[in-house]
């Protein structure tokens, strides 16, 4: 600005930098520092030593000079001076040729003020950013916290259906097992529940030996008695043979009255279906025997008589859902029940295919053949005495 | 014999990522709560001795930009080498790092540097996985976690860097 008069271009100096600390540094092309002024003691700059290297006492200048390009700007640098916090000043840079010689000079401009300003704008844009990208990242935490939720939701529905079904199969199975025991012994029952085959109650026709059983007299006792005291004979009575069949695993087919049924063979095979007959009748007529002494004793006289036959049957399930029962038919079981009848007190009648079948262990008395009702003639049959010495009545 | 070497070293990356807060931790040993950001540069100085050497580190702390204009590129105009910090906790930060790494490489060439991660004691809302930071050191960068609040990997970044600039 040209024709200021002395008086306005110093006041507008001190206008100018009434509040700002101006500084500038003269430095020659060999780096060392030639002159210095204004308020260096502001920018830490109080104890400089001219002639010696200006970037060793100024460090802001490292790296900067010589300088490439004049003139340069570096705006708005804080110089702290020891840890506080310094001056905020623009540093320009200029060449000077032919003037104090061939050199830079540096002048720093303070510009707190304006920078302190400038922050304060940035820090509120910058605070809104930071807030934005926090809400977004919230959001995002929210939106994966959800999706996490709704796979979970999805899975635990998995699970309930699975949970379901095999509560539903379970129920299923004691249903079954529940038919099954009717019939079977429990192992047996079990067992063909757990192996989830149950073809084997399918019809079809196997080799069974058949146990016929029921007690002598019952009718007449039947007759004279009170019917809480019939039903609580036939309580003991079941009671103590039930348990017996199961032992021996024998499949109890039905109860009629004093009258029980008993296979063997099916549904599960087993090697010796006669054996095991003619064991569980001994060991039922051992155990009736016993009842029977305390019927007698109440003035009841009720024997026991037990007849086995052996042959091919039609077994399965025979009823209507809710009401089946597992059952065998043919010859075989009309022989049996037939002997049943037949036997007196304590006999155990057998065909003579049983008959050959334990020989070897049970004592044998030959009675008449008999005439069967339904048997064109006349059936050879024997009674099985007792087992022989050292043949134990348990199950084999 | 003592020899003084003096090196030039910027810190760069983009806003709030903590790089006036490194600085204060490595020169003060002290670190502030709140977030002041940064207008222009703010040198700074440490001494650091590595055997017989000394090296002043002169600091330049630049105002945090996610993209530098020219006139911010001149301030790294003299330096040895840098700091890239990004902020754990904000993986867009990592990015505006590395992109900053490729401006400075087109303009200044390949500089020595190191590149923070910080806020690791924000584990809980660290938001970059392990494997992008193995990916960065098999590619050849200096990488590591730090913390200016608890000071975790800050002097050990800096000193690595001295002796990188001032061999």
């Amino acid at each position: 600005m040209e024709n200021l008069p002395a008086q306005v271009a110093d006041r507008l100096q001190a206008l100018s930098f009434a509040d700002r600390a101006v500084a500038w540094l003269y430095v020659d092309d060999a780096l060392a520092l030639i002159a210095a002024g204004g308020c260096l003691e502001a920018y830490g700059l109080g104890a400089l030593s001219l002639g010696a290297p200006a970037v060793e006492q100024a460090a802001f200048l490292e790296g900067l000079l010589p300088l490439v390009e004049t003139p340069w700007l570096f705006p708005s640098i804080e110089l702290a001076v020891g840890h506080e916090k310094g001056r905020v000043a623009d540093l320009h840079f200029w060449r000077d040729e032919g003037g104090a010689g061939d050199g830079t000079w540096v002048l720093l401009l303070e510009v707190t003020s304006e920078r302190d300003a400038t922050r304060r704008l940035q820090q509120k844009a910058y605070d809104m950013t930071l807030l934005q990208e926090r809400e977004a990242a919230l959001n995002r935490r929210l939106e994966a916290a959800q999706a996490e939720l709704r796979a979970q939701s999805a899975e635990l529905a998995r699970w309930n259906k699975t949970l379901e079904e095999r509560v539903a199969a379970q129920v299923g199975e004691l249903g079954r097992m529940s038919r099954l025991k009717r019939f079977l012994a429990p192992a047996l029952a079990e067992l063909i529940v757990s192996s989830g085959d149950e073809s084997i109650l399918e019809s079809h026709r196997r080799d069974i030996a058949a146990l016929f059983c029921d007690l002598r007299g019952f009718t007449a006792f039947a007759e004279r008695a009170e019917p809480e005291e019939v039903l609580e004979l036939l309580r003991d009575y079941h009671a103590t043979l039930v348990p017996l069949v199961q032992s021996f695993e024998g499949t109890l087919d039905r109860f009629a009255g004093d009258g029980l049924m008993v296979f063997f063979n099916d549904p599960l095979p087993c090697p010796n279906p006669a054996e095991r007959a003619v064991r569980l009748a001994v060991a039922m007529r051992e155990a009736v025997m016993v009842l029977a002494a305390g019927w007698r004793r109440r003035g009841h006289q009720i024997g026991f008589g037990v007849g086995i036959a052996q042959g091919f049957a039609t077994l399965g399930q025979i009823g209507f859902e809710g009401r089946f029962d597992y059952s065998a038919i043919g010859t075989v079981v009309n022989t049996a029940s037939r002997l049943s009848d037949a036997a007196a007190d304590g006999q155990i009648l057998v065909t003579s295919r049983v008959a050959g079948a334990v020989g070897d262990f049970a004592e044998l008395g030959d009675i008449a053949p008999l005439a069967i009702k339904g048997l064109s003639r006349s059936l050879a049959v024997s009674n099985v005495v007792a087992l022989k010495s050292g043949q134990h009545q348990q199950p084999i | 014999m003592t020899v003084a070497v003096q090196k030039k070293i910027c810190m760069l990356g983009g806003f709030s990522v903590g790089k006036t807060s490194l600085v204060k931790r490595y020169v003060a040993s002290i670190f502030s709560e709140s977030y002041l950001t940064t207008v222009g540069v703010k040198i700074d100085k440490k001494t650091v001795t590595l055997g017989d050497r000394v090296v002043h580190l002169i600091l330049w702390d630049l105002a945090g930009e996610d993209d530098m204009s020219s006139l911010r590129m001149s301030y790294l105009r003299g330096s040895a080498g840098y700091v890239l910090v990004a902020d754990g906790t904000r993986p867009a930060t990592l990015e505006t790092a590395l992109s900053l790494r490729r401006r400075v490489e087109a303009d200044y060439g390949p500089l020595p540097f190191a590149l923070l991660l910080n806020k690791n004691d924000l584990r809980e809302q660290w938001a970059i996985p392990d494997g992008e930071l193995e990916e960065l050191r098999r590619s050849g960068c200096w990488v590591r976690s730090s913390s200016a609040r608890t000071g975790e990997g800050v002097e050990d970044a800096f000193t690595d860097l001295a002796v990188r600039v001032a061999p």
